[in-house]
């Protein structure tokens, strides 16, 4: 009973190639997620289904098929050589490893399979990145604490987990932007593994080891805990830290008058990704010199930034959703087209 | 029940990778039932790269707990072989020569780290928990330090060659088999059953006039050892360097051990049995992926499904 449904598809598919695009109108897609501790890669999936069944409304049919990985990197190709022998259309991961998928991303090439990583940039030059420059996003963060501090004063970094490269990046962006204004000194840097109270307990350490901080740069959900701990020494005022996006961060930053600063990873990269992905399924071309970053295989989408200026209508936005909620922003398929493809 | 001379339980204590076989046998049946290539060369070859590396780490793992010791430092150790073998290959100037360097330099890593594990619990008697939870930081950091951020390729000889075969026979496939080979040799020395007296009852072990603590540390040089040969073929797998590559081992090696039917104890037990609980734990990977679990579930259910493996052993072998 397998070969003919097989043929079929082989069949549709050639048929597919023969009329250019538009003719497949059905896509299967593997998502894999790396990692399942956070609400932000939750909100991640949520929205790459949703974007997926959006495509419905165009006459297309996505189906998605969602797997997910404990950080391991090894457990992860598993996933992504399963999606293979089930022989899916394109697989989008959040991978663990920048390099390591080189060798099953090679074999999902040879299959013809379409492979877009998205969160976290891969050296494979068989598969594309869509997502955020992560390096841009820490640039943007550390220049608005270098403005915000008019250049002058100490400052101490909490990061995420040593060894990923979405941190290293992260890092080099902000050194980036601490390195062209002299009169900032960095006293301090140290790593909270991206979890929330361990940046409460780091922030606490640091206040008592350098009472004399101006700024403090912290990442994602982390801000959460370095704020609790700057509020819980009494600092709410003297000092500069970055924030994150969540409605529940933002909910206190608007409340108590954080002076605080944040760059967008928007949970909707995936879905971004997912789009750009059915796009090129259908035969579209990406626009000539379009892809950047260090492997040259990145489509960077915009980060959005929140500050001052801009959080109180952010929040307006997101006010009813659940505490949890990142604020995000998703490249939807006529944007993609007009921006990305010829 | 009284003294149980016969009936299946004494006859499952005696050779106690039965269950984890059974348990094995039915998860595959499952697994070809949601997914009917199963048995395709090609899948069946996809399957074993995959759970190759935990089979090798859960056989390393097994002389350490069959002398009623532990080694959480495991996944460190992987990953520090890991980044050792892509840094010495990548200085070398990644030739047929700098990739036998390379692999050397790991294998040396492995027994390095063994080394340490059993000279700080078998000769200075420090508890193997403890210790181990703290070489394996030690070990994490040191991979760090070596390869600070993943990546770093390794010659494409390598990967190609770990993806291949030789005379018509998968790498993976001879890698298995020289890794049981060899299990089988280490099983008729004197050390092996050094190693079940010294886990079974230390003390008597010792006043009888086995050698305990070389028994140990040996028992950790394997560890180390195996360890060495899953991250070579991690690399192969992953053709790069990555300082947080073995982590989850550590856990999911004592948990294809005990799924194995090795006591935690000490002195019952052997590799065949975490052969089959590593297996075990690969096809539950296999199962909820072709079941197609929401993902908000399928850790849940990984675990659930791992817990009743572990009951059932128990309760099966307890009648």
């Amino acid at each position: 009973m397998r070969k003919p449904i097989l043929a079929a598809t082989v069949a549709a598919g050639m048929l597919g190639f023969a009329s250019g695009a538009q003719a497949q109108d059905s896509f299967t897609i593997g998502l894999s997620n790396g990692w399942v501790g956070s609400e932000w890669r939750t909100q991640m999936i949520d929205e790459a289904q949703a974007a997926a069944e959006a495509w419905a409304e165009r006459g297309v049919e996505v189906e998605t098929i969602v797997q997910s990985s404990d950080m391991d990197v090894q457990g992860q190709i598993a996933v992504v050589r399963n999606f293979i022998n089930q022989g899916v259309d394109a697989i989008i991961i959040n991978p663990n490893s920048p390099s390591a998928f080189d060798p099953v991303f090679a074999q999902a090439a040879a299959k013809g399979i379409l492979v877009i990583s998205t969160d976290a940039e891969v050296s494979s030059k068989d598969a594309l990145y869509v997502g955020i420059d992560q390096q841009a996003w820490g640039r943007k963060a550390g220049e608005w604490l270098v403005e915000t501090l008019d250049g002058e004063g100490k400052v101490v970094a909490i990061n995420g987990l040593a060894g990923h490269p979405a941190n290293a990046m992260r890092v080099a962006g902000y050194r980036e932007a601490f390195e062209q204004a002299p009169g900032i000194e960095v006293v301090n840097e140290t790593n909270a593994d991206w979890d929330q109270a361990k940046g409460q307990q780091a922030m606490k350490t640091l206040l008592a080891t350098y009472p004399d901080i101006d700024g403090v740069f912290v990442q994602d959900g982390m801000a959460a805990g370095a704020w609790r701990a700057i509020e819980e020494a009494g600092k709410t005022g003297d000092i500069a830290a970055t924030g994150e996006i969540r409605t529940d961060f933002l909910s206190q930053w608007t409340e108590k008058g954080y002076n605080s600063g944040a760059s967008v990873n928007p949970p909707g990269v995936m879905a971004s990704a997912l789009n750009v992905a059915v796009l090129l399924l259908q035969g579209g071309e990406l626009k000539d010199g379009i892809l950047e970053g260090q492997y040259g295989n990145a489509l960077y989408l915009p980060i959005p930034f929140i500050d001052d200026s801009n959080v109180q209508a952010t929040y307006e936005q997101v006010k009813d959703e659940a505490d949890y909620y990142s604020v995000t922003s998703v490249v939807g398929p006529d944007e993609a087209e007009a921006e990305f493809f010829k | 029940m009284s003294a149980a001379t016969s009936g299946i339980g004494p006859r499952l204590r005696r050779s106690t990778w039965l269950l984890a076989l059974g348990s094995a046998l039915l998860l595959a049946a499952i697994n070809l039932a949601l997914q009917p290539s199963f048995l395709e060369p090609g899948v069946m070859a996809s399957n074993l790269t995959t759970f190759l590396p935990l089979i090798l780490v859960a056989i390393g793992q097994t002389w350490v707990v069959l002398a009623s010791d532990i080694d959480l430092s495991i996944g460190s150790t992987v990953s520090l072989v890991n980044v050792v073998t892509v840094v010495v290959i990548d200085a070398l100037g990644g030739d047929a020569a700098a990739i036998a360097a390379g692999m050397a330099a790991g294998v040396a890593t492995g027994l390095g780290c063994g080394l340490v594990n059993g000279l700080c619990v078998a000769r200075l008697r420090f508890q193997p928990i403890v210790t181990t939870f703290a070489t394996g930081v030690v070990f994490a950091g040191l991979a760090l330090m070596v390869l600070p951020e993943a990546g770093l390729p390794v010659p494409e000889v390598y990967w190609r060659g770990y993806a291949g075969g030789l005379f018509g026979v998968r790498s993976v496939v001879l890698v298995l088999a020289a890794a049981l080979l060899l299990c089988l040799v280490i099983e008729r020395t004197r050390f092996a059953r050094a190693l079940r007296a010294s886990g079974g009852q230390m003390q008597a072990a010792y006043q009888s006039g086995v050698p305990v603590t070389w028994t140990r540390i040996r028992a950790y040089l394997l560890a180390g050892f195996f360890a060495a040969l899953a991250a070579l073929c991690l690399t192969g797998e992953t053709a790069s360097g990555d300082p947080l590559l073995g982590g989850a081992y550590a856990l999911s090696s004592i948990s294809a051990v005990v799924l194995g039917g090795t006591a935690l104890a000490g002195g019952v037990g052997g590799f065949l049995g975490s052969v089959f609980g590593a297996v075990v734990l690969g096809l539950i990977g296999n199962v909820i992926f072709f079941a197609r679990l929401p993902f908000e579930y399928q850790t849940l259910v990984q675990g659930l499904i791992v817990l009743a493996a572990l009951a059932g052993g128990v309760l099966v072998a307890r009648r």
